[in-house]
C-alpha cells in the first residue's frame, strides 16, 4: 500500500468535493419549517454580520460621536430624521451604536468560540480516547464548573482580567470562553467515549495504529459532525451572555466601543423618565440577533439530526422493464 | 394502572385550581381595600427611599453615609447641628478649653434618657469614647479620635478630655459620629453590637426593626429629652437602582427620597406632578488628583495647564443639568475661609491659550499623551458622562490626548496613587469644617498616596490646628488654599447641592438642606 | 429485588461521595480567584477616605495579611463546623444571608419555574402534536423569541408597560414599604407566611409584587421547555407502541394524550432539574432589575465590593443547590430506568 498521501493532494481532493456534496445532501432536502428556519435564521445572521463588517460604511456617525461640523448633537433627543434612532444621554447616536454594536457582539462572540473550541475539543478528545486519571480529574473539574450558572462564572473572570488587560473585547471573550469550554468538553468527550467503541476504531487500533492517527483520521470527523449546531446555538447563548455582562457593568466602556448590554444599562434610568428609545432599540437587536442565530441552529439540528429529519418522498423510478429470465423461461 | 393515574392528575390539577383560587382572591382583597401610600397618609409615617447601603449601626464602627443617615435619628453627641449649619451643644450644655487647648473640660445636660428609660451620666460618654478606641473599626471611625489622649470624668454630669496636641475644634469632633454616646449597659465594650440586636441611644426615634439591604423601620422615641419629632415615624427603604426608586416615587409608594438620583431622573422629577424637588448648600465635592512624582504630571507645567484647561461649566450643566455648581477651591463655597483660589490663578473658565503658553515655557511638547482614571458606578452613573466630556474638551485643545481608563470600586479605591497617575475622587466631609478639607488632602502621606509633600503646607496646617483665634484660623485656612492652587497636586471641579425629592405633601424638607449635611427627619411632616 | 436495592443504594451514595470532591474544587477555585483579583474588601469600605496606615493595620487585624494557605485553612475548617462566617462589608452572618434572601430567590424562582413550565409544557405539547402546521409554527417560533430575549430587557419593558404606562402592578421590592413594615415573617417566604399567619390584604400586596419578576423570569426560561417537550412529543409519537397502539384501532385522541402525553412528561423532572443553573444566573438579572432582595442580588453586590467572605459562602451554597437537584433527579431517574446506575 503507499504511503498515506497528505489530505489535500489533488487525489483527495476528487474525493472530498463529492464527500461535501454528500454531506450537504440533508440541508438541501429539507423541506417545510426546518427548511424555513434554516435560511431565515441564515439570512437574519448574515444581515448582522453585513451590518458589523460594513459599519464604518453604513453608521450615519461613529460610535463615540456627540457633534458634527463643530455643533453638539441634542442630548436624549427623540427619534427625528437626523438621528432615526434619537440619541443618549452622551450625546451620541442610538442608531450608530447599534451598528457598531453589531461589530462588538460578533468579535467578542467569535473569539469567545474560537477559543473555547480550540480548548474544549482537544481536551475532551485526549480525556475522552485515554481516560485513566487525566480524564477523572478533568470530568471532576468540568463537571464543578458545568454545574455552575455561567454568568456567575464569566463575571468572576471579568473581573480578574479587568485589572490586567483592562476592560475590554478580549476580556468579554475570555469571560465567555471560560463559560463555555465545560461544554464543548463535555459534549466531545461522551461522543469519544462512543466513537471509541466502534469496531472499526478497535480495528485500527488492532492493526497497530498509533492514537494520534486513530484520532485524526476516525474519531475527530465523526465527533466534529455535533459542533456546528451546538455552536450556533452557542454563539445565540453567548450574545446574551455578553449583553448580560454588559448590563451588570462588566462589559465594555462606552468610549472604547458600543455594547449593546451597557447601553440597556444606561437605558434603564431613562425608562423610568419616559424615555424608551435609548433601551427599545439595543434591545430589539439582540433579539433580533438571538433569534436568527437560534433558527439557524435549530435548522441546521433539524436538517442533520436523523431522528428529527423528515425525508422527503419523492418517486421513484425504475425504469422500463428488463427482460427478465422469468420471461424467457 | 392509567386509571389510578388519570385520578392523580385530576386530584394535581384540582390542587393547582384551588391554589390559583386563593390567590386571586387575596390579590381582588387588595385591589379593592385601596393602594399602599393611602395607608401610609393616615398613620403619619413617612416613608423615605435611598440608594445608600447600612454597613453598620453601632455608632463605633461606621464611616459611610448610609450608616450615618440611619444613626442620626437614634443617637447624639455632646455637640451637633440640630439647626442649620451651626455648630450648638446638644448633650452637653458647653465645653470650655484649656489655656493650651489641650484639656476640654464638658459640661453634661441634665435629664437626658436612654430610650429603654435608663438615665445618660459621664459613665456612659466614657464608656462611649473609649470602646471606638478600643473596638478598632474596620470601617476606620476611630482614626477621628486620634487626637485623643484618654477620657476623665468627675461627678456624674462632667466629662474632661485630654489631647494630646493643641486643637480648637475640639468640639467638631465632638460632632461626628465617632462621638455618639451609648449606654454602658448595653454595648459591649469590646465588640461591636450586630445589626440584628435591639440598638438604643438618645435621639429622638428608636429603632423597631432592620432588615438589612431592605428596610429600616423607626419610631418616635418615648423617653426623648428633646421636643418631639413632627411625624410619628420614619420607615427607610433600601434601593439598589435608582431607577425603581424613581418610580416608586413618582406612584407614591414612597414619600420622599434621599440619595441619589441620576442627573437624568432629576431633569425628569422636576417636571413629575405632585412631586417637589428641594435643594440646599452642600458640602459633597469632586475632584481629580495628580501623583506629582509620575511622569508626566511630575511636571509643573503639566498640571498647571490642565487646571487652565479644565472644562467645569460643561459639567455642571451638561451632565449635570445644575445640581452641581463649579468649584474652584479644595475648601466648598458656604463654609467660612473658602475663596475661590483656583478661579484667582487659573481663571473661571477654560483657557487655551494660557495653557499652550505654560507648556511652552516648560519645554513640553504637545500633545501629551495622558491617562485619566475614573470609577464607574461608586460616585453615580454620570462619572461615565462626567469623564467623557472631560476627555473631548482636553482633546479638543490640541494640547493633550487623552486615554480614560476605569475600574471598578473595589479595585480602584486600592490602587489610587500607588498606580494611578490623575484620577477621580469624591469626598463627603466627616464634618463640615475647611479643616476637614485640608488635612486629609495635603499631609505628607495622605490617603491618596499621591506622594505630595510640602514643608510650607504642612506647618501651615499645623498652624490651623492650634490657632487660638478664629481670625488666625481663617488666615491659615486661606494661605492653605493659596498654596494648594500654585501647586496644584488636585484640581477640584464641582461641589454638590444637596437634594431631596419629595411628594407635595410632605413638609419641612427644605429646612433640613444645609451645609451640616445632615437629614433631620424629626422636622418632616406630612399633609 | 434485593440486588436492585443494593445497586440503587450504591448509585446513591457514589453519586453523593462524588458531592464532596466537586464542591470542594469549587470552593477552591473561587477562594483563589477571590484573593488573586486585584482590590479588597478593606480598600473597598476605606480607600478614598482613610490612609493607607490604617488600611493596613486592619488588614493586619482581620487577618488578611496571613500566608494564603493559612487564610484557606482557617476558612475550610470554618465550613466544617457550619460556621459560614460574616460578611466584611455590612457584618451580616453568611447563614443569614443565605436563609433570608435565599428564600425570597426560591419563592422567585418556584413561581417562575410554575410560569415556566405551564407556559412551556402547554404550547410544547401543542406544537409537538400538532408538527408543521400555523400552530407548530408559531409555538416554536414564540419559544425562540421568549428565549432570545434578555430577561432584563423584557423586565424593562414590563416596567415600562406595566408599571409606568398602565400603572397596573408595582415595580420592584417584594411587598409595599408599609406592608414590608408591619409583617411578621417566620419562613421568610412571604407568601407562605401571609397564608400562615392569615395577612390577607399583604398576602394581596405580595402576589401583586410578584407578578412581574415571576412572568419575567418564567417566560424567559419557558423557551427551553417548549423546544424540549416538543421534540420530545415528536420522538413519542414515532415510538412502536404508539404504531402498535393505533394499529389496534385505539382512537388518536386516546393515543395522543393517554399514551404520548403522559411519556413526552417524563423528562419534565429531568429538565427542571437540569436548567436549576440556567434560572439561578436568570434570578440574577431579574433580582437586579426588579430590586427582589435574593441571594443572585447579594452575591452581585458583594463581588463588586470584594467581600471574600460573602462570594465563597453564597457560591458555596449555590454549587449545593445545584448539585443537590442534580443528584435527586438522577435518583428518580435510577428509580425508574435502571440501566442508568453504574
Amino acid at each position: 500500500m503507499a504511503a498515506r498521501a497528505h489530505p489535500f493532494d489533488r487525489a483527495s481532493r476528487a474525493r472530498l468535493l463529492p464527500a461535501a456534496g454528500r454531506a450537504l445532501k440533508p440541508i438541501r432536502e429539507a423541506r417545510g419549517f426546518a427548511r424555513a428556519m434554516l435560511w431565515t435564521g441564515a439570512g437574519i445572521t448574515l444581515f448582522f454580520i453585513l451590518m458589523a463588517l460594513l459599519a464604518p460604511v453604513i453608521s450615519p456617525y461613529k460610535f463615540n460621536q456627540y457633534q458634527e461640523h463643530g455643533h453638539r448633537f441634542a442630548q436624549l433627543a427623540k427619534p427625528s430624521s437626523k438621528h432615526l434612532m434619537g440619541t443618549t444621554v452622551q450625546s451620541t447616536d442610538v442608531m450608530a451604536r447599534v451598528i457598531w454594536g453589531a461589530q462588538t457582539e460578533l468579535k467578542v462572540v467569535v473569539i469567545a468560540l474560537v477559543m473555547a473550541l480550540a480548548v474544549g475539543v482537544p481536551l475532551g478528545l485526549l480525556s475522552g480516547y485515554f481516560g485513566g486519571p487525566l480524564d477523572r480529574v478533568l470530568v471532576l473539574i468540568m463537571d464543578a464548573l458545568f454545574a455552575f450558572p455561567y454568568l456567575l462564572i464569566a463575571i468572576v473572570i471579568a473581573f480578574l482580567l479587568s485589572n490586567s488587560i483592562g476592560k475590554g473585547v478580549l476580556t468579554a471573550a475570555i469571560a465567555i470562553t471560560a463559560a463555555y469550554v465545560p461544554l464543548y468538553f463535555r459534549v466531545v468527550r461522551n461522543h469519544v467515549i462512543s466513537v471509541r467503541e466502534e469496531p472499526y476504531v478497535d480495528a485500527a487500533r488492532a492493526l497497530g495504529a498509533r492514537p494520534r492517527t486513530v484520532i485524526r483520521k476516525y474519531v475527530f470527523f465523526n465527533v466534529v459532525q455535533n459542533v456546528p449546531p451546538i455552536a450556533t446555538l452557542n454563539a445565540a447563548d453567548a450574545i446574551l451572555l455578553l449583553a448580560a455582562l454588559g448590563f451588570l457593568g462588566y462589559g465594555i466602556q462606552p468610549s472604547d466601543g458600543a455594547e449593546w448590554g451597557y447601553d440597556i444599562n444606561r437605558a434603564v434610568s431613562d425608562a423610568s423618565s419616559g424615555i424608551w428609545w435609548t433601551g427599545l432599540f439595543p434591545g430589539l437587536a439582540i433579539v433580533l440577533l438571538v433569534t436568527g442565530l437560534t433558527l439557524l441552529g435549530e435548522g441546521l439540528n433539524e436538517t442533520i439530526n436523523p431522528v428529527l429529519r423528515r425525508r422527503r418522498f419523492g418517486r421513484i423510478d425504475f425504469g422500463p422493464p428488463t427482460p427478465t429470465d422469468a420471461e424467457n423461461l | 394502572m392509567s386509571r389510578k393515574r388519570t385520578s392523580r392528575r385530576k386530584a394535581f390539577a384540582a390542587g393547582l385550581l384551588a391554589g390559583a383560587v386563593v390567590l386571586a382572591v387575596a390579590a381582588s382583597q387588595s385591589f379593592a381595600g385601596g393602594s399602599s401610600h393611602k395607608s401610609a397618609a393616615a398613620s403619619g409615617v413617612i416613608v423615605d427611599g435611598t440608594t445608600d447601603t447600612v454597613v453598620n449601626i453601632d455608632p463605633a464602627n461606621q464611616y459611610d453615609y448610609g450608616s450615618f443617615t440611619l444613626d442620626l435619628p437614634l443617637f447624639q453627641g455632646l455637640y451637633g447641628f440640630p439647626n442649620g449649619a451651626k455648630l450648638k451643644p446638644v448633650l452637653a450644655t458647653g465645653c470650655k478649653a484649656s489655656a493650651s487647648l489641650k484639656t476640654w473640660t464638658c459640661a453634661l445636660r441634665h435629664g437626658v434618657k436612654f430610650a429603654d428609660g435608663t438615665p445618660m451620666t459621664s459613665a456612659d460618654v466614657k464608656w462611649s469614647f473609649d470602646r471606638v478606641n478600643k473596638i478598632k473599626g474596620d470601617q476606620g471611625i476611630y482614626t477621628l479620635l486620634s487626637n485623643l489622649k484618654n477620657v476623665t470624668v468627675s461627678g456624674q454630669y462632667t466629662v474632661v478630655f485630654h489631647l494630646k496636641t493643641a486643637q480648637s475644634t475640639w468640639p467638631l469632633i465632638l460632632s461626628t459620629n465617632a462621638g455618639y454616646v451609648v449606654p454602658k449597659a448595653k454595648y459591649p465594650f469590646n465588640k461591636i453590637l450586630p445589626n440584628t440586636s435591639p440598638q438604643v441611644g438618645t435621639g429622638p426615634y428608636q429603632l423597631v426593626k432592620f432588615t438589612p439591604g431592605q428596610q429600616a423601620v423607626l419610631k418616635a422615641n418615648p423617653n426623648y429629652w428633646g421636643p418631639k419629632p413632627k411625624n410619628s415615624g420614619i420607615v427607610i427603604n433600601y434601593y439598589s437602582k435608582s431607577s425603581t426608586m424613581k418610580l416608586a416615587l413618582a406612584k407614591g409608594e414612597i414619600d420622599m427620597a434621599f440619595r441619589e438620583f441620576t442627573p437624568t431622573e432629576l431633569t425628569s422629577l422636576r417636571k413629575t406632578k405632585g412631586v417637589v424637588v428641594h435643594e440646599g448648600n452642600g458640602v459633597v465635592i469632586r475632584y481629580l488628583v495628580f501623583n506629582v512624582t509620575r511622569p508626566p504630571f511630575d511636571k509643573l507645567a503639566v498640571r498647571q495647564a490642565l487646571a487652565y484647561l479644565w472644562p467645569r461649566q460643561t459639567i455642571a450643566s451638561r451632565v449635570y443639568h445644575g445640581s452641581v455648581q463649579p468649584l474652584y477651591s479644595m475648601v466648598p463655597a458656604g463654609l467660612p475661609g473658602h475663596i475661590d483660589a483656583f478661579k484667582s490663578a487659573y481663571g473661571a473658565s477654560p483657557n487655551v491659550a494660557k495653557a499652550e503658553s505654560v507648556l511652552k515655557a516648560a519645554g513640553v511638547t504637545t500633545p501629551v499623551p495622558v491617562d485619566i482614571w475614573w470609577t464607574p458606578s461608586h460616585y453615580g452613573d454620570a462619572s461615565a458622562d462626567e469623564y467623557t466630556e472631560i476627555q473631548r474638551a482636553l482633546n479638543a485643545s490640541g494640547l493633550f490626548k487623552v486615554t480614560l481608563k476605569s475600574a471598578e470600586w473595589a479595585q480602584y479605591s486600592g490602587a489610587l496613587g500607588k498606580t494611578y497617575g490623575a484620577f477621580q475622587l469624591g469626598w463627603f466631609p466627616d464634618y463640615p469644617d475647611a479643616e476637614d478639607y485640608e488635612v486629609p488632602f495635603f499631609q505628607t502621606g495622605n490617603f491618596t498616596n499621591n506622594g505630595y509633600s510640602n514643608a510650607q503646607m504642612t506647618s501651615l496646617i499645623t498652624k490651623e490646628h492650634g490657632a487660638k483665634t478664629i481670625e488666625a484660623r481663617l488666615a491659615a485656612i486661606k494661605a492653605i488654599q493659596v498654596l494648594s492652587a500654585k501647586d496644584v497636586s488636585m484640581i477640584p471641579y464641582w461641589q454638590g447641592k444637596m437634594i431631596a425629592v419629595s411628594r407635595s405633601n410632605v413638609h419641612g424638607v427644605d429646612s433640613t438642606l444645609d451645609a451640616a449635611f445632615y437629614m433631620r427627619f424629626w422636622l418632616l411632616s406630612k399633609s | 429485588m434485593a440486588a436492585q436495592g443494593t445497586s440503587l443504594r450504591k448509585y446513591l451514595l457514589t453519586r453523593l461521595g462524588l458531592v464532596i470532591p466537586m464542591v470542594l474544587i469549587l470552593l477552591t477555585i473561587v477562594f483563589l480567584l477571590m484573593r488573586v483579583a486585584p482590590g479588597d474588601p478593606i480598600s473597598a469600605s476605606l480607600g478614598g477616605h482613610a490612609p493607607q496606615s490604617v488600611i493596613n493595620q486592619i488588614k493586619h487585624q482581620l487577618g488578611f495579611d496571613k500566608p494564603l494557605y493559612t487564610q484557606y485553612w482557617d476558612y475550610l475548617s470554618g465550613i466544617a463546623r457550619g460556621d459560614f462566617g460574616t460578611t466584611i462589608t455590612d457584618h451580616r452572618k453568611l447563614t443569614d444571608i443565605i436563609k433570608v434572601n435565599g428564600a425570597a430567590t426560591l419563592e422567585l424562582t418556584f413561581f417562575a419555574m410554575l410560569i415556566a413550565v405551564a407556559v412551556g409544557v402547554f404550547v410544547g405539547l401543542v406544537a409537538g402534536r400538532f408538527r408543521d402546521t400555523p400552530l407548530d409554527v408559531g409555538g416554536r417560533l414564540f419559544g425562540i423569541v421568549v428565549y432570545a430575549t434578555p430577561v432584563f430587557f423584557l423586565g424593562l419593558m414590563g416596567q415600562l408597560v406595566f408599571g409606568v404606562w398602565l400603572n397596573w402592578l408595582p415595580t420592584s421590592d417584594r411587598a409595599s414599604p408599609i406592608t414590608q413594615a408591619t409583617f411578621q415573617t417566620h419562613t421568610d417566604i412571604f407568601t407562605l407566611d401571609a397564608i400562615i399567619g392569615g395577612q390577607w390584604s399583604a398576602l394581596g400586596d405580595i402576589v401583586k409584587h410578584l407578578i412581574l419578576p415571576a412572568t419575567t423570569l418564567g417566560l424567559a426560561t419557558a423557551g427551553i421547555f417548549i423546544r424540549l417537550i416538543r421534540v420530545n412529543v415528536i420522538r413519542t409519537l414515532k415510538d412502536d407502541y404508539i404504531e402498535a397502539a393505533r394499529a389496534r384501532g385505539i382512537t388518536e385522541r386516546s393515543v395522543v394524550y393517554h399514551h404520548a402525553f403522559k411519556n413526552a412528561l417524563v423528562p419534565v423532572i429531568t429538565i427542571v432539574g437540569l436548567n436549576m443553573a440556567l434560572l439561578l444566573g436568570g434570578a440574577v438579572l431579574t433580582e437586579t432589575t426588579f430590586n427582589w432582595p435574593g441571594i443572585g442580588h447579594a452575591l452581585v453586590t458583594y463581588l463588586e465590593n470584594r467581600d471574600y467572605t460573602a462570594v465563597q459562602g453564597i457560591i458555596v451554597v449555590f454549587a449545593l443547590v445545584v448539585v443537590a437537584v442534580s443528584v435527586l433527579i438522577d435518583f428518580l431517574n435510577a428509580y425508574i430506568d435502571p440501566r442508568i446506575r453504574y
